[in-house]
């Protein structure tokens, strides 16, 4: 038996501490509720975030570029996983806050992308799936666990999160830049996908994407790209790691208010009005 | 029982539930008039058919005019894309032109000049599909043409797109060309995923964890077996991507980014416009539903002209005497937009060659109503803006821009006034 968890028939001890059997079961069911509770909660959130940040980029298949698409994501995505990490890991020891924010952001595209875009508004998947973010997480956690520490964690694995957004994905893009002609014009096969299947109010000159402008090494902007948002990643996680230590500390004031009303608060004044 | 009593108030939400009818168009009365007036004018739209199956095209041919009188609060048509207005892609544009040059780009128009356009759109999914050219203008949104009622018939699940790529590669369907791999990929991760959680979460989590960092026992919570486990999800993650990446290299070695470039299209050439009108009085009588133009027009060509249409808003007033104007129209264009009314004359005998005329346009009918082109009075720039369409005895059309400033007659006010003095 593990020093972690040790058992007998009437109690156990849980990392060096000893609990009763009903207390330790009833602290189990407290996991299970606040887990789920939890994972719900963050996939909501952290998915609505997704939406009103990533947007666009992530909803179809012809905005996924090699440099807007490759610069936000990472640094956009990095909010919620940096500031959860303060709490698992600074609170509860468990480096799992950036994979259960990936994992749950990835269960509510799926929903969303199959029953809002697919389903509802008839767009073909082939058109709406979503990229996968898992990767990244995976790497927070991992290295936070390793080395302890946010600031190794934020320029290790968040230089990180940003270079292996891209390498992660190409697996499910490549197939969509094989080049093709539509009317007498090479376009890529994503193009294509995004010019038939219409969305009425998104024309062509809506979409955000690299049109010639980045200067680049080897003619592959996704590189680039993918350096400088790791380095944004590194500063972006520091930021939301503090504000992660922000909420979850527990402030008091006192009640000036009922001072100002005449009404004196005989607890802290300890003495009557 | 109280009308306003919540059971009572159930009841009606109920009602109105259940007696509401699906809304199958999109909205494009709701533009502002002076977008709808005043900025692309769309003549001579055709639609092929009215009725396709599942896989079948339907091409929608016309011109438009980027109107002379553009609103000064749009931006000018720098970056423009032939679009279609349909309840999202119930078809797909398997085809779009614009002058005979490709229209897949975004392209800059220029204004007070005509373009011809050409749509292939490709039945997708069934029902019944109000269907419109448009322009979409960067800044100034989406520019509607008339629209006209489409039937799909047939099974969503028989439509089909292939293609076959530069490289080859045959695509049997592009609705579901590439889904079988971001499934198996996203599968992969969140099988890893998940075990990683599992392997924390299998043992007790968030009390006796806190607890543990509250009396300083935290060492006790992460075991050499969890380093290791770390540093193997570590390997395991870099390994997983770089597999990936070389598999999808090698499996597709030829690929291109996203193409983003402008395409340049040159506007049909203009025309000698030997017609001018200038607008010296507009009125809309508004519980009449009348539009009178009285205008100065100036035949500056060599033939007499007579007068056929005005066209605004995808609505057509067509003079009903006059053959020419009649002959174009369209079988297939909407009949709620062809006012039967058409366009009346005060005077209508042919304008000889050089010969300046005040002439009285009047266009009255319920069509400015139900087209809710009436709520021009609410907008802060009251201009109205039409074509006119000119025939000579050859038949041989001009087309003439009116635009001038309106002014609502309330001949209710009027009435009222009339009683109280």
């Amino acid at each position: 038996m593990s020093a972690q968890l040790q058992e007998n028939r009437d109690s156990v001890t849980l990392y060096g501490r000893r609990w009763s059997r009903e207390n330790a079961d009833l602290s189990r069911t407290f996991d299970i509720l606040v887990v789920i509770i939890m994972f719900i909660a963050i996939t909501a959130a952290f998915h609505l975030h997704f939406q009103l940040t990533v947007g666009d980029w992530d909803f179809w298949v012809d905005w996924k570029d090699r440099q807007y698409w490759v610069t936000a994501t990472p640094i956009l995505l990095m909010a919620f996983p940096a500031a959860l990490q303060y709490v698992f890991w600074e609170k509860f020891r468990l480096p799992i806050a950036a994979t259960v924010c990936m994992l749950g952001l990835t269960i509510g595209i799926w929903i969303t992308r199959y029953s809002g875009f697919h389903t509802w508004s008839y767009f073909p998947f082939s058109m709406v799936w979503p990229a996968t973010m898992i990767a990244g997480g995976l790497i927070l956690d991992a290295v936070l666990l390793l080395t302890g520490s946010a600031l190794i964690t934020a320029i290790v694995g968040g230089m990180s999160f940003g270079l292996l957004f891209y390498p992660a994905n190409w697996p499910l893009l490549a197939p969509f830049r094989l080049p093709m002609e539509a009317m007498n014009s090479l376009v890529s096969v994503g193009d294509y996908i995004g010019y038939a299947y219409t969305r009425t109010s998104t024309p062509e000159y809506l979409r955000f994407i690299e049109r010639g402008t980045l200067r680049t090494f080897g003619g592959h902007s996704a590189v680039v790209s993918a350096f400088f948002s790791g380095f944004v990643c590194i500063l972006v996680y520091l930021l939301w790691w503090y504000i992660g230590m922000a909420f979850a500390r527990v402030a008091t004031l006192p009640n000036r208010m009922k001072i100002f009303m005449g009404l004196h608060d005989r607890g802290a004044e300890g003495k009557d009005a | 029982m109280r009308l306003t009593s919540p059971v009572s108030g159930l009841l009606l939400g109920l009602l109105a539930f259940v007696a509401a009818s699906e809304v199958a168009a999109h909205g494009e009365r709701n533009q502002e008039p002076f977008l709808r007036m005043r900025t692309a004018h769309f003549y001579d739209v055709a639609w092929s058919t009215g009725k396709v199956n599942v896989n079948e095209d339907v091409v929608i041919e016309g011109k438009f005019r980027l109107f002379e009188d553009w609103p000064a609060n749009l931006p000018e048509p720098e970056v423009a894309f032939l679009g279609n207005g349909t309840p999202g892609p119930v078809f797909v544009r398997t085809e779009s032109w614009l002058n005979g040059q490709p229209a897949i780009q975004s392209v800059p128009l220029k204004i007070d000049r005509d373009y011809a356009f050409k749509t292939v759109l490709k039945g997708r999914i069934p029902g019944d599909h109000h269907v419109h050219p448009m322009v979409n203008v960067e800044g100034a949104g989406p520019l509607m043409g008339p629209g006209s009622w489409v039937q799909v018939a047939g099974r969503a699940n028989d439509f089909v797109l292939p293609l076959t790529t530069l490289d080859g590669t045959k695509i049997d369907n592009l609705e579901t060309w590439g889904v079988s791999s971001v499934v198996g990929w996203h599968s992969v991760w969140i099988v890893i995923a998940i075990l990683w959680l599992a392997w924390w979460t299998r043992r007790p989590l968030l009390i006796p964890r806190l607890v543990a960092i509250d009396e300083g026992r935290e060492k006790l919570l992460i075991s050499r077996a969890d380093l290791a486990a770390g540093a193997v999800l570590i390997v395991l993650t870099v390994s997983v991507v770089v597999i990936g990446f070389i598999w999808a290299e090698n499996t597709y070695p030829r690929t291109i980014p996203l193409q983003g470039g402008r395409a340049v299209v040159k506007p049909l050439p203009r025309s000698d416009a030997p017609v001018e009108v200038i607008v010296e009085r507009a009125t809309y009588d508004v519980p009449g539903r009348s539009m009178q133009i009285r205008a100065s027009v100036t035949n500056q060509g060599g033939r007499p002209i007579q007068f056929g249409e005005f066209a605004t808003s995808g609505l057509r007033f067509v003079n009903r005497e006059l053959p020419a104007a009649m002959a174009m129209v369209s079988p297939t264009y909407p009949k709620d937009l062809l006012p039967p009314s058409g366009l009346k004359l005060d005077d209508a005998t042919p304008l000889a060659p050089g010969e300046t005329r005040s002439i009285l346009f009047d266009m009255t009918d319920a069509a400015w109503e139900t087209e809710r082109l009436t709520s021009l009075i609410n907008d802060p720039d009251n201009r109205v803006g039409g074509l006119l369409f000119c025939f000579d005895d050859q038949g041989d059309r001009v087309i003439a821009n009116v635009s001038g400033p309106i002014v609502p007659i309330f001949k209710d006010l009027v009435a009222h006034q009339g009683m109280t003095h």
